[in-house]
């Protein structure tokens, strides 16, 4: 066991999954207060997002435009109540505006806005951009002779999008080493599971044709995750870096996972309930 | 008016004049889409290859990335071709690009039917309605090198995203060295007292022209640049029409949505009613061919302004 597997194995992993509860639990909750939004896709980068913003990511709450911080970029913007929660959570901004999400002049739009929310790096919500974009950011870090991270979370569903492929061969030609793409890889999007809608085929080795470093994790086992956001920062290389992380859609609540509906359903009183119960542990 | 036959194009001299500026803004990125030998934005990876990026054939992505360096404070000059930037990078420079107002400026050639020897694939006849349509966006056309050049500085020190349109090929030099240009601004070119000719880009040449032929014919014809078709130089169209009493636009570009949209619209709303005409592409793609047959055939050349002009005389009464 390296230094490293001991340190996550201590209460470093058990915080972040508590964090992780905690995350999930905002999600349902500012979902069932808006009566909109994607729980499902929310919640299978609940703990990925926990281990950016509450351990990995170099970031100051109090300082959103820090120009040393590490850079996120949420291309499936549509997932962005795992997002505010962990904005929130961290201080961003105060907890209560959770429950203006989607709301009428809420700071908290229904995709995420650059210029609403801080502790957003850039608007997005189209999908098939977000990794365009967080090769501008990175190419700008290396240009400013700068060594932040750019992360850019990116659901399996929006890989259909041409464009991503023009920003990985970008990304490589320009070595940016420090360019992390996360694949959110739940295999169900909108209208059915990615083979059935558009095979995705393997998403790993597609990354490495465009010569991008790759490496697969399982997204919601946090010492799993941990260590691999800690390997990518600590090694050396000189180009782009994927993850490819195994997720599960709606992980967390029994009822979600794996089903296609809760892409972007609002549960009724009674699964809204239930689901508490399963996220705070309730009922095990 | 007397004109120069020009010996560069503005997709050229715009280009020139961003390597020169490169020295006094020494920030700024320039992406460019395979397409830098025909932009001239060569020139600018020349002298400073660290800030130059060629991107590729991929628009979108090329514009996405540019929002993403924006992002982070630094300007970014986007290079390609109009019909290229408006459609294939369209959402990008709306959702990533307009609506958090970023720095990304865009050098978009071969406006208009000035491709017009590669046919419509590369004739850029939308781009103004397009553009002009996205929130926080500015739209400018030079109409010769001299004012490509100072819409250079314009664009790179005016705060969000400007969009250039810029020429294929060389026309003539309107402009000296001491005209000045603003977002928003315009330049009457010829007084006259008859009718206000609008145009913009090298429609002005062909207004020049038509006004000259119109002075032979009797009617005495202003005619302005309307360099900035956003925001529109609301004050001095005003005063113009006020005093001629009648007024034609003429664009390089689809008539739906244009300048020829804009100036009524706006006239419209402050009760100035005045015998109105506009020339542009009448709902059709244009053609391969030679660029004054093309635009003879589709109405925009100067014979054909004279001529309806003539007619707009007819209809003032």
């Amino acid at each position: 066991m390296s230094n490293l597997e001991r340190d996550v194995h201590t209460d470093r992993v058990k915080r972040l999954e508590e964090h992780a509860k905690e995350v999930r639990i905002r999600i349902l909750d500012m979902i069932y207060k808006a009566q909109s939004g994607h729980p499902g896709s929310a919640l299978s980068a609940a703990d990925i997002l926990t281990a950016l913003y509450f351990d990995i990511m170099n970031i100051d709450p109090s300082n959103p435009h820090w120009k040393e911080r590490d850079r996120f970029v949420l291309s499936k913007g549509h997932g962005c109540p795992v997002l505010y929660a962990c904005l929130a959570l961290r201080n961003y901004f105060p907890l209560h505006e959770l429950d203006t999400l989607r709301k009428f002049e809420s700071i908290l739009q229904g995709h995420p806005v650059k210029q609403k929310t801080p502790g957003v790096d850039m608007t997005t919500g189209s999908l098939g951009h977000g990794l365009s974009i967080g090769l501008g950011m990175a190419l700008d870090g290396k240009l400013a002779g700068k060594d932040y991270f750019t992360y850019v979370l990116i659901g399996d569903g929006e890989l259909d999008e041409g464009q991503n492929w023009e920003a990985a061969a970008t990304a490589s030609k320009y070595q940016l080493n420090h360019l992390v793409a996360i694949i959110d890889i739940n295999r169900l999007q909108m209208d059915g599971f990615t083979d059935e809608v558009m095979p995705k085929y393997s998403i790993a080795d597609k990354f490495r044709a465009f010569n991008w470093e790759v490496l697969e994790m399982d997204g919601h086992d946090m010492t799993d995750i941990v260590l691999t956001l800690e390997k990518v920062r600590l090694a050396k290389r000189n180009k782009p870096v994927c993850i490819a992380a195994d997720t599960v859609k709606g992980k967390g609540v029994s009822y979600m996972e794996n089903v296609r509906v809760w892409h972007g359903k609002v549960p009724n009183e009674q699964e809204f309930r239930s689901a508490m119960l399963e996220l705070k542990g309730e009922n095990r | 008016m007397k004109l120069q036959q020009a010996v560069k194009p503005t997709r050229q001299s715009f280009s020139e004049r961003m390597v020169e500026y490169g020295s006094i803004n020494t920030d700024f990125a320039v992406f460019e889409a395979d397409i830098g030998y025909s932009t001239y934005t060569y020139l600018f990876g020349k002298k400073f290859p660290k800030r130059y990026f060629n991107m590729g054939i991929a628009e979108s992505n090329m514009v996405s990335a540019a929002a993403g360096m924006a992002a982070e404070g630094r300007t970014v000059v986007v290079s390609s071709y109009g019909v290229f930037l408006s459609m294939r990078a369209a959402e990008a420079v709306r959702t990533y690009v307009c609506y958090p107002n970023l720095n990304v400026k865009f050098l978009s050639s071969h406006g208009g039917v000035t491709a017009a020897i590669d046919g419509v694939t590369h004739q850029a006849t939308e781009d103004i309605a397009i553009m002009t349509t996205f929130p926080n966006m500015k739209v400018l056309c030079p109409a010769d090198s001299p004012s490509a050049m100072k819409l250079l500085d314009v664009a790179l020190e005016t705060p969000g995203p400007v969009f250039v349109r810029l020429m294929r090929d060389p026309l003539f030099d309107v402009y000296s060295e001491e005209h000045e240009f603003c977002i928003g601004g315009s330049h009457i070119l010829v007084e006259g007292n008859d009718v206000t000719i609008i145009a913009y880009g090298d429609m002005v040449v062909q207004a020049l022209n038509a006004a000259q032929e119109l002075g032979k014919l009797g009617i005495s014809a202003e005619v302005i640049d309307m360099y900035s078709q956003k925001p529109i130089d609301k004050e001095t169209l005003l005063k113009s029409i006020k005093k001629t009493g009648a007024v034609i636009v003429v664009e390089n570009h689809q008539k739906k949505n244009g300048l020829g949209y804009a100036v009524p619209h706006f006239l419209a709303k402050v009760d100035e009613c005045v015998p109105f005409a506009h020339l542009g592409l009448d709902d059709v793609f244009a053609e391969s061919g030679n660029y004054y047959q093309v635009i003879d055939k589709y109405g925009i050349s100067s014979r054909c302004i004279t001529e309806e002009v003539q007619r707009l005389m007819k209809r003032k009464g």
